[in-house]
């Protein structure tokens, strides 16, 4: 079983790779574009793909990977089931700030409350931060996407000022709150 | 204008909107300019039908003109209840040959044959359809024109569209069906639905089919490529595959409307945890029943999106590959259910 790794390759000059995940890949194209529209500073590498492990064929072609984000919707199920099965091909490196999860559809359904209880706990035992996103309107893509890219600059290290990914990763990760853990 | 007509006129006009009513009188060609002028089509509908009445009266129109603007009306407006498909079957070496007078004559003899009562009519529609509107008597009684069963055929094709039909009266009909398309049998096709449209181009492959091809790329038009070039796909190959396999099942682009597909189930219970339920000899019996807007559509895109893994059922495909919507799903033996029942259809 091969690992994503996010140190096995050596950075681009002046680029960062954010990879969005998401099984049934309808939010997470129209997120890419955003976010390239959106960032004129530096260049911004999109790759999408639907569950992990990567196919090994692209291997040599897909640049270094700074940022994973887990696109959730929390009216299926097995949105959920598919990311907590594609979490196991991750190496332990990348959950040191280059992971986080992206839920869409928190305010619709009738499951989705219990849903978000579990992504807020698997991202607590995974130290990653929980971002929710409005994908159905316009600004909410290009909300979500100014927050992926904050994210992404800081564990590109694109940032100027002096925070690495593992500091911003303590700061903004989900911390089960003690009735979560009740549950 | 005797009672019949003046309900069957009514309830024409109660179902349009105000608005329409003048179009549909035009294309009626029974009402005189000057009467179609003295119409007031902002009154209520009462009054507009009261109206109508007296000037039929006047021209002497009757039952006859009443049933043709019906047919009109119905014609123009064919989604409205249920239609069921039959299928003909055992085509004579003529079939290809029948005419629309013949095939007239011969539907319309049978029928006055064998019910004494029955009123019959006609038309063929732009587009090759032949339109029947059938009001049912017996014996004894007046047909009744408030109850009539719509037909549509297209000559030379197998099928037949029938709508709000009595199941006392299908015997005639298949008869009469039988005989003038020149066929051995006919039989239910099993596909019933609001929309005739749906049916027809569900039936008479009047839509965008695909065929498993491994040369030909006909999705290749299709535009797979990310809008700019920084954004790769790491799956692209899967979601072509994905795309072909969905369109292979379920056609390309726009698909008739169908709304839903009916899965009965009269299989034994197989679970190995509960044997409370599998040690039963009797069938665990149910009913699947998936509906949606657009069914086809749908199911196409839960393929092709890769919320459904693998490939189609033939459960789920048949649906466009045998023309049905209504599936018997029984047990033929372990482990070939799904395959057993998409044969038995």
């Amino acid at each position: 079983m091969s690992l994503l790794r996010p140190y096995s390759k050596v950075p681009e000059l002046i680029t960062a790779t954010v990879l969005l995940v998401e099984n049934e890949e309808e939010f997470q194209s129209k997120l890419a574009d955003a976010i390239v529209q959106h960032e004129k500073e530096f260049n911004v590498n999109v790759r999408l793909a639907r569950k992990l492990p990567l196919p090994v064929e692209n291997k040599e072609t897909r640049p270094r990977i700074d940022l994973i984000v887990f696109i959730i919707s929390l009216l299926s199920q097995r949105s959920l089931q598919s990311v907590e099965g594609s979490l196991a091909h991750l190496h332990s490196d990348c959950f040191l700030g280059k992971v986080c999860f992206l839920v869409t559809d928190a305010r619709c359904g009738s499951h989705t409350q219990e849903r978000l209880v579990r992504v807020r706990k698997l991202a607590a035992s995974h130290q990653c931060p929980v971002l929710c996103a409005e994908h159905r309107t316009a600004d909410g893509v290009i909300a979500a996407s100014v927050r992926i890219l904050n994210i992404l600059k800081v564990s590109a290290g694109m940032s100027p000022i002096a925070t690495t990914a593992l500091y911003l990763s303590s700061l903004t990760r989900c911390s089960a709150t003690s009735d979560l853990e009740e549950d | 204008m005797d009672a019949q007509a003046r309900s069957v006129l009514y309830r024409i006009i109660r179902r349009i909107p105000n608005r329409n009513i003048e179009n549909l009188l035009k294309r009626w060609n029974c009402l005189s300019a000057d009467q179609m002028r003295a119409l007031d089509y902002t009154r209520p509908k009462w009054m507009i039908v009261e109206h109508v009445i007296s000037f039929c009266e006047e021209s002497r129109l009757g039952l006859k003109h009443v049933t043709n603007l019906e047919m009109i009306y119905r014609i123009e407006n064919p989604d409205q209840g249920i239609w069921n498909a039959c299928q003909l079957a055992e085509a004579q070496d003529d079939a290809v040959c029948v005419e629309l007078t013949q095939f007239k004559e011969q539907f319309k003899a049978h029928l006055h044959g064998v019910i004494r009562h029955i009123s019959i009519k006609m038309k063929k529609h732009e587009d090759e359809a032949i339109w029947i509107r059938i009001a049912w008597g017996d014996n004894f009684s007046k047909p009744n024109h408030l109850k009539p069963t719509y037909v549509v055929h297209h000559l030379h094709t197998s099928y037949v569209f029938i709508s709000n039909l009595m199941a006392k009266h299908k015997i005639f009909l298949c008869q009469a069906l039988v005989i003038a398309t020149k066929h051995g049998s006919i039989k239910d096709g099993l596909l019933s639905t609001k929309s005739l449209n749906a049916m027809r181009d569900l039936l008479l492959r009047r839509y965008q089919q695909v065929f498993p091809n491994a040369h030909s790329r006909i999705l290749q038009e299709r535009n797979t490529l990310p809008s700019f070039p920084c954004i790769g796909k790491e799956h692209r190959d899967h979601e072509e595959i994905r795309h072909q396999m969905a369109c292979e099942a379920f056609g390309h682009g726009a698909m008739p409307k169908l709304e839903t597909a009916v899965y009965r189930l009269e299989t034994r219970y197989k679970g190995n945890s509960n044997y409370t339920l599998s040690d039963k000899e009797e069938f665990f019996r149910g009913v699947v029943r998936f509906s949606s807007s657009s069914l086809l559509e749908s199911l196409r895109h839960c393929v092709a999106s890769g919320m459904a893994e693998g490939p189609v059922t033939p459960l789920l495909s048949a649906i466009t590959q045998r023309g049905r919507n209504y599936f018997v799903i029984t047990d033929k033996g372990p482990g070939v259910s799904s395959q057993a029942s998409a044969q038995r259809a």
